[in-house]
């Protein structure tokens, strides 16, 4: 088996993985009491008419009343087709309310992942390479700093001092400016850098312990021997063995903090993307953006883990895809 | 003659049984255990709805009123229970074979020492430990007193127009705090200090409870993956695959949103859902090492896959299962804080994540309600940081070599 | 350990909103809603020649100059006039297209888009003004503009719009091109103050295609209605875009009507008086002071901890204005409250004014609101005209009728009253049983003066009565959903001595008190309600006998509520109104149906160049005239 195919067989599994998942989620969702009905009812009862009759008619209306492996097929196919819907929380159809979320949740994404995986591995093997000096303590500092620093909490105090005590950013976020503007850098520059803080923190530690080992590995010393110039040396023979496990890291670290801390970040400084796009449709119950929502997050989640193993499997040679 | 290291210690040789029977530690565990059980279900079967069960037990037993003066007057809960059972797991497979082997701890504690911050950390991850377990025991739980709302920290002062009443010294204008609550107050008038110390509680049962629910799944998920090869490996990394891509924040606000959730769902499904990482983690590490030439050299001299597994993958791996695991207890408490900022946390704790979220519209003028817990937060996470380096330190021969150099 | 659970943040306050105005039957007016009282007769266009609260003394026609920028705490759910039920998203609404009619300072009828008039209350004739228009191609507003969406969609069964329930029974007649009236079922010579009639226009041609196939999903999601397209010039700003999470932008609307209106004066005769206006949805409090603050946003509510401090800044204009919006602490009187034991005791009044005994107003007033609210005795803010004096109306919970002695003893009298052995053991209250009394009580997430004032109920309750309470959060719509409202059944029940029917039972009168909601429920602080300091009579929705609408919480009044209610609705003279009044608000005031606590002021920073805001609860009725000082 090669390469090509390991890959292709992944992708595969990747679409049964997100399969499962949005399965799961609608067992969840239809044991959920839905709401709609409810509305409709109270409604005909306002109004002096049968509220029997208009749950009938709401749930007919919704397809409720269809057995459930045929509302799951139409779900399924639905999910598959983009038809996501209408989203009543945002009276606008679901995809272009995920769309619209996207695009803020990218403005500050794309710069932080981008820092993160640069600056990360490379001030890891750094730190690694001048182990205990007072610039790895310095890194090790700052990397325990920002792991250790609650992403909210941080944000809150950064936005009190530069926002209201200083006034050098703007406290409300302003969806009006240009993406590519000295605005739009201004008032992203500080949820990057909580964001940034928090995630470099686990990627610097596991590629500084993960290169240190390397770094006094035999294959090191035969290529100091043979005056190989130690960024050669480092690049060659401990960059990439220690971006097998790194990977592991890198992508959770950035998946985590994805899914779980942009949410926060986005409500602390009023980003209106996708993380709180997706919280307030769950309080609201909101179904059909929830379900968009969540399988937006799936897909990026199975991706990039696709990405991730595929990523491990081309790093390290050592493990053959043949035996899998 | 070269120390023993504490990963490669022959567990059988030193309890003095050997084979499939019980060391002596896991009859202790078993029996501790045992005990813990028995009572949470004599709580469960006998214990009025609102008698505590010591006052159940002591009125069963006849020894009258003996346990309130001891200060036991708490009534456990199920979490309770799984915490103590966890804290002696700890005691028998963590500390119990520390004191068994003195010599070797010895070794280890004079290597363990000499990196400082490690101490530090150490010490204060004791402080939150004890003040966690006899905090609530000393110190009755936080009361709101809502005309005692937004008082500053002991030496400290707050703008008098902040306060709806001023129990310390009104100068100036400015209300100065009391020694009544030294960390101040919160809006309801609770002190932050008494808050502090119960959210202590709230974390180490975090802290326990997941990690080991976490290290039980994942590192038998990953050596089991990464030894048995062929399908069993394919079908346990697939069942990984599904379990990293579910998105648990989201699947946690499904839960809580159609079923309710307290603490007790939060940790299992955090833990349930966090193994993951640490099972592919373990499994590369192990996979690395079952390539090693002593790996093949074990099998071909005829140890059985167990032997295998036990003697030479779990113990070579327990450095990166140990960093892994001080990577994720910090995750967890953090989890725990995002949850209740958002108000989505279980609001009948007392957990620094819940004070952070009451305090956080107050953070303008009264910042010590968002910052003391969210301070002591900072340093438990930091700490558990710090050890877990330590510990990847002083159990790894090659950087030490390094070092000494 | 207890185990509560909580979701959604911030989603409480919407729905209180959304409950209130539910029975308001308005949207979004709360933010033009005038306050207390009329004179009972025919409402008539006032004289605005002379000054204009909070406009007075300004003698030059203001110059339009910066935008006039705000922020919100929830995000919109629908800009669609027909179907908006929050009171955020009415103010958005607001900005770009105007209702019917306002009330001013001085609670006078205000006509904008039409003038009402009866002579009887039975027949009112709608004027609509002249000169309004749709935007291209839909043309004048006229009296279909306003027949057509009552005709077709509040009084249909299929379009279930947000003010159906205003227009059940009312006969609705063109009489001109750009007049109708309304015949109502019985006489309401305060019809315009219940906010029954106020409507946005709405072109027919909108509608139109979704009235002929009944398609109420279509209907609910038009982009022209969502958008509001077709505004016209009836509204003081244009809507340019509505970011669902981030809030909307407008632009100065050149055409706006007011301008060239009669009864507006000169001041307005160039309004609105900014470049432009926005609405930022920002979550966060901390943020939206700090916004308040830097000036980046002209107006945002503060809570009571921060008044005086924003009130001492010079960069912010403090407003404390009174609300008829009430905090209650509603007990479930249906089967299924009063889980401690058996038999309900909060059917008996005394026990529900030990209940008002045992918590202290004072210090709640204090300690919560910082002293930034009213005091509520009975169904009718102080301010209120209607208030029948405060040497009538019995207090609970201050003075002599506060602290454990009161309250305990009319607890021992409640206990007496039931038919079960209730009562205390040492300073505990306790069941036939002997156990503690333990009652749930419930508070919206996310919302922190709500939690505060259940937790300080809680320890007033456990300290006084020896009651133990469990204070649990939830989010507003579950709440509504499974405890607050039932499918309504109807039924027969035995009410002081009468036997009463439910003919027409509502979700949130679902029947007698053996009708009962999917979860049991013992207290509540979740919703709070409108007083109707201006026109009371709309509290019969609430008091005029046990089969009221509104009763949730299943109270059977122990007085002749229906007969009080209709004296006051036969009212000839504004004596014998007031008489009515205030004997139903004594009567009430005994009662205690929900436990009243306080009327909690709304607490607004502005930007202190801004002209306009006034300390009224009618602040915002002239928004048009509003302008920066030069």
């Amino acid at each position: 088996m090669g390469l090509a195919r390991y890959v292709v067989l992944r992708v595969v599994w990747a679409a049964v993985v997100s399969l499962v998942i949005v399965t799961a989620t609608f067992v969840l969702m239809a044991a959920a009491p839905n709401p709609a009905i409810q509305e409709a009812a109270t409604q005909a009862a306002l109004e002096g008419g049968d509220p029997q009759q208009a749950v009938e008619r709401e749930r007919e209306l919704r397809g409720l009343d269809e057995p459930l492996h045929v509302r799951y097929l139409d779900f399924l196919t639905s999910i598959y087709t983009l038809e996501w819907g209408w989203s009543d929380h945002r009276s606008q159809p679901v995809t272009e309310a995920l769309v619209e979320g996207l695009y803020y949740t990218a403005q500050y994404s794309i710069p932080w992942t981008v820092l993160t995986v640069l600056i990360g591995p490379l001030v890891g093997v750094y730190s690694a390479a001048n182990m205990y000096s007072w610039r790895d303590h310095a890194a090790t500092a700052f990397a325990f700093f920002g792991y250790a620093i609650p992403n909210f909490f941080f944000g809150i105090v950064l936005l009190l001092l530069f926002g209201v005590w200083l006034d050098w950013i703007p406290v409300v976020y302003r969806t009006d400016v240009a993406v590519f503007s000295l605005e739009n850098a201004r008032q992203l520059a500080l949820p990057v850098f909580v964001l940034v803080t928090g995630s470099i923190g686990a990627v610097m530690r596991v590629s500084r312990n993960e290169s240190a080992e390397f770094r006094d590995a035999t294959f090191m010393k035969t290529a100091k021997a043979k005056g190989v110039s130690p960024f050669r040396a480092y690049a060659y023979h401990v960059m990439r063995p220690t971006l097998v496990p790194l990977s592991t890291t890198l992508v959770s670290q950035l998946l985590a903090i994805f899914l779980g801390s942009s949410l926060l970040v986005e409500v602390v400084f009023g980003i209106p993307g996708l993380g709180r796009l997706t919280f307030e449709a769950l309080v609201a119950q909101d179904t059909n953006l929830v379900l968009g929502a969540t399988f937006v997050f799936t897909f990026v989640a199975v991706i990039g883990n696709l990405l991730e193993d595929i990523a491990f499997s081309v790093l390290d040679p050592r493990i053959s895809y043949d035996d899998r | 003659m070269p120390p023993e290291r504490f990963d490669r210690i022959d567990w059988e040789e030193h309890a003095g049984s050997s084979g499939f029977s019980a060391s002596i530690n896991t009859v202790a565990f078993v029996l501790t255990a045992l005990s813990v059980l028995a009572l949470a279900g004599y709580d469960r079967l006998f214990a009025a709805e609102r008698e505590t069960v010591f006052g159940a037990l002591a009125r069963d037993v006849g020894v009258g009123p003996r346990f309130e003066s001891l200060g036991i007057g708490a009534d456990p809960g199920a979490l309770e229970y799984l915490f103590v059972i966890t804290l002696l797991l700890f005691v028998w497979y963590l500390l119990a074979p520390l004191y068994q082997n003195p010599r070797m701890t010895r070794y280890y504690w004079d290597r363990f020492t000499r990196n400082r911050p490690a101490v530090v950390s150490l010490g204060w991850l004791f402080v939150v430990f004890a003040g966690g377990l006899l905090g609530p025991l000393l110190l009755s739980a936080p009361q709101q007193d809502v005309l005692a709302g937004h008082q500053p920290p002991v030496y400290l002062s707050i703008d008098a127009s902040n306060v709806a009443r001023c129990l310390g010294e009104t100068v100036g204008g400015r209300c100065h705090g009391t020694w009544r609550y030294p960390l101040g107050t919160t809006q309801a008038g609770e002190g932050v200090f008494r808050n502090v110390v119960y959210g202590m509680t709230i974390s180490m049962q975090i802290a326990f409870i997941t990690t080991t629910i976490v290290a039980a799944i994942g590192i038998t998920f990953g050596t089991v993956s990464a030894y048995a090869g062929g399908w069993v490996d394919e079908a346990l990394m697939r069942f990984v695959d599904i379990v990293l891509s579910f998105p648990t924040l989201l699947f946690f606000l499904l839960i809580l949103y159609i079923y309710g959730a307290g603490l007790g769902m939060f940790i299992l499904v955090f833990s349930l859902f966090a193994w993951g990482g640490t099972a592919r983690y373990v499994r590369s590490k192990a996979l690395s090492i079952a390539e090693e030439e002593y790996v093949d050299a074990a099998r071909i001299s005829g140890a059985s896959t167990y032997r295998v597994v036990r003697r030479h993958v779990v113990p070579n791996t327990a450095s990166s299962i140990i960093t892994q695991l001080t990577l994720l207890v910090p995750g967890f408490l953090l989890a725990e804080a995002q949850l209740a900022f958002l108000g989505l946390g279980d609001s009948g704790i007392n957990s620094w994540g819940q004070l952070i979220s009451a305090g956080r519209s107050d953070l303008a003028f009264a910042p010590w309600i968002v910052l003391a817990p969210g301070i002591v937060l900072f340093l438990t996470i930091l700490a558990f940081n710090f050890l877990g380096d330590a510990l990847l330190d002083a159990l790894n021969p090659k950087t030490e070599a390094e070092r000494g150099r | 350990m207890r185990r509560r659970s909580k979701i959604g943040y911030g989603a409480g306050t919407r729905v209180d909103r959304r409950q209130w105005l539910s029975m308001l039957g308005a949207v979004g007016a709360a933010g033009l809603a005038g306050c207390s009282g009329d004179d009972g007769g025919s409402p008539e266009t006032p004289d605005n020649g002379g000054g204009v609260r909070g406009l007075d003394g300004i003698e030059e026609r203001p110059t339009v100059s910066g935008t006039y920028d705000t922020v919100t705490s929830a995000s919109f759910t629908t800009l669609n006039p027909l179907y908006n039920t929050e009171s955020g998203a009415g103010t958005a609404i607001g900005r770009a297209l105007d209702q019917g009619y306002t009330f001013d300072a001085d609670d006078e009828y205000v006509p904008l888009l039409y003038d009402m008039s009866t002579d009887d209350g039975e027949v009112w004739v709608f004027d609509v003004r002249e000169g309004l228009t749709f935007s291209d191609p839909y043309g004048a507003v006229d009296a279909e503009s306003f027949v057509y969406q009552i005709e077709e969609l509040h009084q249909s069964d299929w379009a279930l719009t947000a003010n159906a329930t205003d227009w059940t029974g009312v006969n609705v007649e063109r009489t001109g091109k750009r007049q109708f009236q309304a015949e109502l079922p019985e006489p309401q010579l305060l019809w315009p103050e219940s906010f029954d009639p106020l409507e946005y226009p709405i072109p027919k041609g909108v509608l139109e295609p979704y009235v002929d196939d009944e398609n109420v999903e279509g209907l609910r999601q038009d982009e022209e209605l969502l958008e509001l397209r077709f505004s016209g010039n009836l509204g003081a700003f244009v809507l340019d875009e509505w970011d669902r999470g981030a809030g909307t932008t407008y632009t100065r609307n050149d055409e706006y009507y007011i301008q060239d209106a009669d009864n507006w004066s000169d001041l307005f005769s160039n309004a609105p008086y900014f470049e432009g206006a926005s609405i930022s949805v920002v979550e966060e409090q901390a943020s939206r002071l700090g916004a308040l603050e830097t000036g980046e946003a002209d107006s945002a509510s503060v809570p009571p901890e921060r008044f005086e401090e924003f009130d001492n800044d010079p960069d912010v204009s403090m407003l404390q204005i009174p609300q008829p919006f009430n905090r209650i602490l509603s007990v479930n009187m249906r089967d299924n409250g009063w889980n401690a034991g058996p038999g309900n005791l909060f059917r008996y009044v005394a026990f529900r004014q030990a209940i008002a005994t045992a918590i202290g107003t004072d210090d709640l007033i204090e300690g919560v609101y910082r002293g930034l609210a009213e005091p509520h005795h009975t169904w009718q803010p102080a301010w209120s005209r209607w208030y029948p004096g405060d040497d009538e109306v019995p207090f609970f919970g201050t003075g002599d009728r506060y602290g454990a002695g009161p309250a305990r003893e009319l607890a021992t009298t409640a206990f007496d009253r039931s038919a079960f052995d209730y009562g205390f053991d040492g300073d505990r209250m306790v069941t036939p049983e002997g156990d503690q009394v333990t009652l749930d009580v419930y508070h919206s997430a996310g919302q922190e003066t709500a939690q505060l004032i259940a937790e300080y109920a809680a320890q007033e309750l456990d300290d006084n009565l020896g009651i133990e309470l469990d204070v649990q959060a939830i989010d507003g719509v579950r709440f509504n959903n499974e405890f607050w409202t039932a499918t309504p059944e109807g039924g027969t029940d035995t009410v002081a001595g009468e036997s009463v029917r439910w003919d027409a039972p509502t979700p949130n009168n679902p029947g007698p008190r053996s009708v009962t909601s999917n979860e049991e429920w013992d207290m509540s602080l979740v919703f709070g309600l409108n007083t109707y300091p201006r026109n009371p009579l709309t509290n019969a929705a609430f008091f005029d006998g046990a089969n009221a609408r509104y009763n949730p919480v299943g109270y059977y009044p122990e007085f002749d509520a229906g007969g009080l209610f209709e004296r006051a609705r036969t009212a000839a003279t504004e004596e014998e109104l007031a008489a009515a009044f205030a004997d139903v608000f004594v009567e009430l005031a005994r009662e205690q149906p929900y436990v009243m606590l306080a009327f909690g002021d709304s607490l607004t920073g502005y930007n202190p160049d801004l002209r306009g805001p006034i300390e009224d609860f009618a602040n915002g009725w002239n928004a048009p005239g509003w302008h920066f000082a030069e």
